[in-house]
């Protein structure tokens, strides 16, 4: 059969629609017995043109005449032409893989849907999602979709490839020849439009430039397209290059690229520009408040790093009740300067060997920093039996202030040693031919050798005025001292023995008298001994009575003993026996009897329950307390003439004694210059704030001085060990030669960031982190 | 602190803190960042004595003990600077040598941090990852059935109504007999809820505000936020942004002379009123903005003193009564701007709202209510209100959305939720999943200030410490050094990310259901769950 011959297929028989299977089957018949001409009399049947291929390549021409049904042209072959003469339902050319495809009408939804290759020529309108889904395979040639008219809405949704030309002649809606919402989600492909449109989706398609190359395509080929359609004569109104337009898909790489206006652009031209310069908040606070890093320095750091030096006491000089500043001192032996150590000492105490050296317990030591993490003091009491070759301050010029002091033991003599080290005329007014009280007088000689006390108290002798009394004061003497001179201060001690109201209570001795006997030996006991009261004057007893010969001593006291330290020590040492709770029924010539019935046999009672104040010199405005005198911090009684100092005010340590002179010697130091007594509290550091894993723990004792200034952390002051300005990340802290001590490390706020490495790292607690409130 | 020391019953060890550093001491540069950005100075530098042994069994003489220290980051167990896990140290290291682990067990610290009688408070939510809105799935998908939507293809308009929307036969009545119908708000269905200004901080604020304006006017999504009780800056309540503003008030009545006079001044009205009365997150318990976070700044716009704690009580004083609460309040609110502003109560998840909906619905003023459930956030609580108090907003919305069925007034009364939407990041299907439950729209906050600011806070238990003013990232900090940590810009983006990724996932989950143009607001046949209770609780399918 030649290419003459025409089939004739008929969607009709019997005035009967013939099914879309049997007109396919039909069709295909017709082919496969030789026919390449169709004419198909279409009844709304669907799928006609599409699938059909010859065995011999030559082209097919099927033309559809009456109402042709949906998704003609379908899966179309190359070589294959189907020419509708009227207007085509919905999804033409829909999967088209290679047919042309001319509709001489309108035609309706999805035309060309999934359209890979192929040409489909519309010579109206078409509905709505045409050229959706479209492909470009490079092994054939593109697909390409004319319609005269205008298209429907969502047009080229998911396009991938090909070309779709708009000619926008006599459109649907002559305002818009794309349809609403165009081009979404399109990847490739390119489309010409022509006429006025409403926008398409500006994040997968844009705008490209019409090239000569374009226009040179779309000339020749809208000629062909107008013959196939039949409107030749409209070719010299579309061919106006001007009116044309070229939509093309973005790439994947434009699409990130949002168009949308950046936040900044609308902080600045919508934000800013309604509600003022500086935004929500710009009129009620005028701080910056653009971003920082997180690691800031300067102003925007969150903490400080202070130098603190010597802005605490470190525990040591905070305990000792005679304000010694033993860190200070050891800080000179790591100097270098063990002179200077040791004369220092004389500043606060005039009896730094005997006392720090021997007979003080030390609560510097049990203070110490290092016992919190158990490790060995450093020992004040090294520092302290070298101050024996303490010297003598120069001493100032006298002022011409007279001051009386009353009773020449270690608290008397305290405050005269500070008032005269003031400028200030000290005299002692004592019973004792010399000066010392207690200290000569009742300490054993074990405790302390001779020389030492004796070398401190001719140190001591030198330099005070002393005015041996002939017979005790009485108030009117103390009311005419207080008028001689400007203040008088009464450092009388507490040596009136406690005692028990029991039977036989004359049986008993009391512990000063035997104590002062026994330093001269002048005492006896006998071979058995109980000493009621086992406090550390009780265990001084006890030791001093095994000298002269007890062989058991035994110390009973009411409630677990107070005794402590050497004292101690030196009790148990000889063996003697601590027994309560005692409570004492009567003296007998056996022994101790018991309330309790028990009777521990004795030939020597001593009892060492303390010692009161013998207070019946005081005039009377001086009040009292419980047996004792009543001042206040600095020792000011009543009377604000006089002041009162020592066990006369409280009983205590020797220490005590010494400090509560120093205390009152600068009050009243302080006085004549008419300026009110400073507060001496001072805060104390924070140990937490030490570092202690720079000592050796194992550290047992010391042997000599500069041994214990090396293991002292120096709590609170600065060693200038410079390790902080190792540690600092930023190198921030550098040592300047300035200050008040001669040097300061500081910091370069510039560079500091607030890590806290410096205070982390002192070993002596000197650097602290501070909120910073600097103004920002 | 020594190692060798008396012990107290509440001395405490890193092994029984809820976090604990882990320090790499070979990575470790001692750069000093970790210790600087800390919030909670909860690692130091410490000092480290290393003891070295020399020994000879042979040569007795050569025997030696030897100690060095060296350098390193320690973490401190004093309670007061526990590490709260936040791992800012972890992302300010430059070597990755420092991260906070949690306990491999419960921690200790909890029997502990009631010190002084005080108990434990903080921010963020309760204390308990797990949720029943996630467990919900959407069971109904449309293939061939109802018209499939395409969810990046077809057009969407999910928007809601807040405010009362009258039948028609009562909308033309009451125009006749009182010439006024209830205004109505056409609004996106995700809400930011309220968050004050002083318990975020100003450049958080900010930036949540900025994005919402932005999302208004540059991308055309009617979303609105909420004020929280905290006032409102007077430059917002001077400018057109008004109308994308909820303006809250609460118990405390802070801030409301400043929005008071500028009434006449106001360029537009605001979206709507919230009134609130109470919050999911602390039930029945009031607020308090600590004297640390109010500055200069919060005090002006709260107009109290600076520097002094704030607490709103847990009641309206002079309110003794839901009638007299709905009719009072809310018809005053409606008096300030003309009737021309939604009003609504939100309250907490109780079983008493059914209560509260049942005299909404029968005063006309009422635009809605909203409800916050139990795994709502605050920026501060007691952690037992937290942990145990509340009610979980799904049976609560469900429960009133039934009710509002009964008496066929679903389309009338709006319900919003609130309350751990998002808790696990899955914020649109939450969010779904309450709409679809009955809620016109959702209310978040703590999920914003994850998303847009990065909060570290956590249901473990991480960070949450909202109420001391050191947030890490700023967003709850009134301290400069922090907030500025915060660019506003970038909060913006974040809120535009949010909400255009919330619409896209919103969008797959409602097309599959045909709905493009309407929210599937109590279209709870979509709905299934794999708990035979849940689901007869609810009144939704029981899927396996």
């Amino acid at each position: 059969m030649n290419d003459q011959h025409i089939a004739i297929i008929h969607g009709r028989e019997m005035g009967a629609r013939v099914s879309s299977r049997i007109l396919e089957e039909e069709i295909q018949k017709v082919i496969t017995s030789g026919f390449r001409q169709l004419n198909v009399k279409a009844f709304g049947q669907h799928g006609i043109g599409g699938r059909l291929w010859s065995e011999d390549k030559r082209p097919i021409q099927v033309t559809v005449e009456g109402p042709a049904g949906q998704r003609l042209g379908s899966m179309g072959f190359p070589g294959t032409r189907i020419e509708v003469m009227g207007p085509a339902s919905d999804d033409v050319g829909w999967l088209n893989a290679g047919a042309e495809i001319v509709i001489h009408g309108n035609a309706g939804n999805g035309v060309a849907n999934a359209m890979a290759q192929g040409k489909v020529q519309v010579g109206g309108n078409i509905g709505a999602r045409g050229m959706t889904m479209t492909k470009f395979n490079p092994r054939f040639t593109r697909p390409e979709l004319w319609v005269l008219g205008s298209v429907g809405d969502y047009f080229g949704e998911f396009m991938a490839g090909g070309v779709a030309v708009v000619c926008g002649i006599d459109p649907q809606d002559p305002d818009n020849v794309l349809g609403h919402r165009p081009f979404i989600g399109m990847v490739g492909g390119r489309a010409f439009s022509r006429g006025p449109h409403k926008g398409y989706s500006q994040t997968d398609a844009k705008l490209v430039a019409l090239t000569d190359g374009d226009w040179a395509w779309l000339t020749e080929n809208l000629k062909q397209f107008l013959d196939a359609v039949q409107k030749p004569e409209l070719f010299e109104t579309l061919a106006e290059r001007e009116q044309w337009q070229v939509i093309a898909a973005r790439t994947p790489q434009e699409k990130i690229s949002s168009k949308r206006r950046s936040m900044e652009t609308f902080h600045r031209d919508v934000w800013e520009a309604e509600l003022g310069q500086g935004g929500l908040i710009g009129d009620l606070m005028e701080i910056d408040r653009s971003p920082i890093s997180l690691i800031p320095t300067g102003d925007l750091r969150r903490a400080v790093p202070m130098w603190e030096n010597g802005k605490f006491l470190a525990p040591c000089e905070a305990t000792c009740p005679s304000g010694i500043p033993v860190r200070q001192r050891w800080q000179l032996i790591r100097d270098g300067l063990v002179d200077e150590a040791v004369d220092l000492a004389l500043q606060y105490t005039p009896f730094p060997a005997t006392v720090c050296g021997y007979l003080c317990p030390n609560p510097c030591m049990e203070a110490c920093t290092r016992q919190s993490a158990l490790i060995a003091p450093v020992d004040t009491a090294v520092i302290g039996k070298a101050s024996i070759e303490a010297r003598t301050p120069d001493l100032p010029e006298l002022s011409g202030h007279k001051i009386a002091v009353i009773g020449g033991g270690p608290a008397g003599i305290s405050t005269a040693w500070q008032l005269r080290l003031k400028g200030h005329a000290a005299t002692i007014f004592d019973l004792a031919e010399t000066l010392g009280g207690k200290i000569p007088a009742v300490i054993p000689e074990a405790r302390i050798p001779a020389e030492v006390v004796d070398s401190e108290l001719d140190r001591v002798r030198e330099v005070l005025d002393h005015e041996q009394l002939k017979e005790a004061l009485t108030p009117k003497d103390v009311r005419n001292l207080a008028v001689e001179y400007e203040y008088v201060v009464i450092a009388t001690g507490a040596w009136k023995p406690r005692t028990l109201p029991v039977p036989g209570a004359e049986r008993m001795m009391p512990a000063l008298d035997f104590l002062a006997k026994a330093r001269t030996n002048m005492a006896s006991v006998g071979k058995k001994v109980v000493v009621i009261g086992a406090g550390n004057v009780g265990c001084d007893v006890a030791a001093e009575a095994h000298r002269l010969g007890a062989e058991e001593v035994l110390l009973i006291d009411v409630q677990e003993p107070a005794s402590f330290g050497k004292e101690r020590e030196e009790a148990e040492k000889i063996g003697a026996q601590f027994k309560w709770p005692c409570f004492t029924q009567e003296i007998t010539p056996e022994g101790v009897m018991l309330t309790t019935g028990e009777l521990l046999p004795a030939d020597s009672v001593f009892i060492s329950i303390g010692d009161a104040p013998d207070l019946d010199f005081l005039p009377p405005e001086v009040t009292t307390v419980h047996g004792y005198i009543q001042t206040d911090a600095v020792g000011r009684t009543a009377d604000p003439t006089i002041f009162a100092i020592g066990d006369a005010v409280r009983p205590g340590l020797l220490t005590d004694a010494i400090g509560s002179g120093r205390r009152a010697a600068e009050a009243i130091d302080s006085l004549l210059a008419r300026r009110e007594p400073a507060d001496p509290m001072s805060e104390v550091i924070d140990i937490n704030r030490v570092s202690l894993e720079y000592f050796d723990p194992r550290i047992s004792g010391y042997d000599d001085v500069e041994q214990c200034g090396d293991n002292c952390a120096s709590c609170g002051t600065c060693r200038d060990c410079g390790i902080c300005v190792a540690v600092c990340p930023q190198a921030a802290i550098s040592r300047l030669d300035s200050g008040a001590v001669g040097y300061e490390y500081a910091v370069a706020a510039d560079k500091c960031i607030g890590c806290g490495f410096c205070a982390g790292a002192c070993p002596c607690g000197v650097w602290n982190m501070v909120p910073n409130t600097a103004d920002i | 602190m020594p190692s060798n020391r008396p012990i107290a019953p509440s001395s405490l060890s890193v092994k029984d803190l809820p976090w604990q550093i882990a320090w790499d001491k070979d990575k470790c540069t001692l750069c000093g960042s970790c210790t600087a950005v800390c919030p909670v100075n909860a690692i130091e530098l410490g000092v480290f004595r290393k003891r070295a042994l020399q020994t000879s069994l042979l040569r007795p003489e050569e025997n030696a003990s030897t100690f060095g220290t060296w350098h390193g980051i320690r973490q401190k167990t004093d309670p007061s600077f526990k590490c709260v896990g936040c791992a800012m140290c972890t992302l300010v290291c430059p070597n990755d040598a420092i991260t906070p682990c949690r306990s491999d067990e419960a921690d200790k610290l909890r029997f502990h941090i009631n010190q002084g009688g005080i108990p434990r408070s903080r921010g963020g939510r309760r204390n308990l990852a797990a949720g029943l809105l996630d467990q919900i799935k959407f069971i109904r998908i449309s293939m061939l059935t109802d018209p499939a939507l395409d969810a990046g293809r077809h057009e969407f308009e999910l928007r809601s109504l807040l405010g009362r929307v009258l039948p028609p036969e009562d909308s033309i009545r009451f125009y006749n007999e009182r010439g006024w119908i209830p205004p109505v708000r056409e609004i996106y269905p995700l809400i930011i809820g309220g968050m004050s200004f002083g318990a975020l901080s100003p450049n958080m604020w900010e930036g949540l505000q900025l994005g919402v304006t932005y999302l208004n006017e540059e991308l055309g999504l009617p979303v609105r936020i909420c004020t929280g009780e905290g006032g409102c800056p007077p430059r917002l309540l001077r400018s057109r942004f008004l109308q994308y503003v909820i303006l809250q008030i609460a118990s405390g009545y802070f801030g409301w002379d400043e929005i008071i006079h500028a009434i006449p001044e106001m360029k537009v009205d605001p979206c709507a009123v919230e009134i609130k009365y109470g919050q999911g997150a602390k039930p029945g318990d009031g607020g308090l903005l600590m004297w640390h976070k109010v500055n200069k700044l919060i005090a002006a716009i709260r107009g109290v003193p600076p520097g002094v704690s704030l607490p709103s009580p847990p009641t309206h004083q002079t309110k003794y009564s839901i009638e007299e609460a709905v009719a009072k309040m809310t018809q005053s609110m409606y008096m300030a701007w003309g009737f021309r502003v939604p009003v609504y109560p939100k309250i907490s998840g109780t079983t008493t709202a059914t209560a509260v909906l049942n005299n909404i619905t029968r005063n006309s003023y009422a635009a809605g209510l909203a409800i916050d459930g139990e795994d709502g956030g605050t920026g501060a609580a007691y952690s037992v209100s937290l942990d145990h108090m509340g009610h979980p907003i799904a049976s609560n919305i469900r429960d009133c959305y039934l009710d509002l069925v009964k008496t066929g007034k679903q389309n009338e009364v709006p319900l919003f939720a609130g309350g751990g939407i998002g808790r696990n990041g899955n914020l649109a299907a939450n969010a779904a999943a309450l709409i679809m439950l009955g809620a016109s729209g959702v209310q978040i906050g703590k999920y914003i200030m994850q998303a847009a600011a990065g909060c570290l806070g956590s249901e473990s238990d991480r960070c949450n410490i909202c109420n001391i003013g050191n947030c890490p990232k700023g967003i709850t900090s009134q301290d400069p050094r922090l907030y500025r940590r915060l660019d506003v810009d970038q909060v913006a983006e974040r809120v535009v990310d949010v909400f255009l990724s919330f619409d896209t996932e919103l969008k797959k989950i409602v097309a599959p259901l045909g709905r493009s143009t309407s929210l599937p607001i109590g279209m709870s046949d979509a709905l299934g769950i794999n708990d035979k209770a849940a689901a007869e609780r609810l009144a939704i399918r029981y899927v396996v």
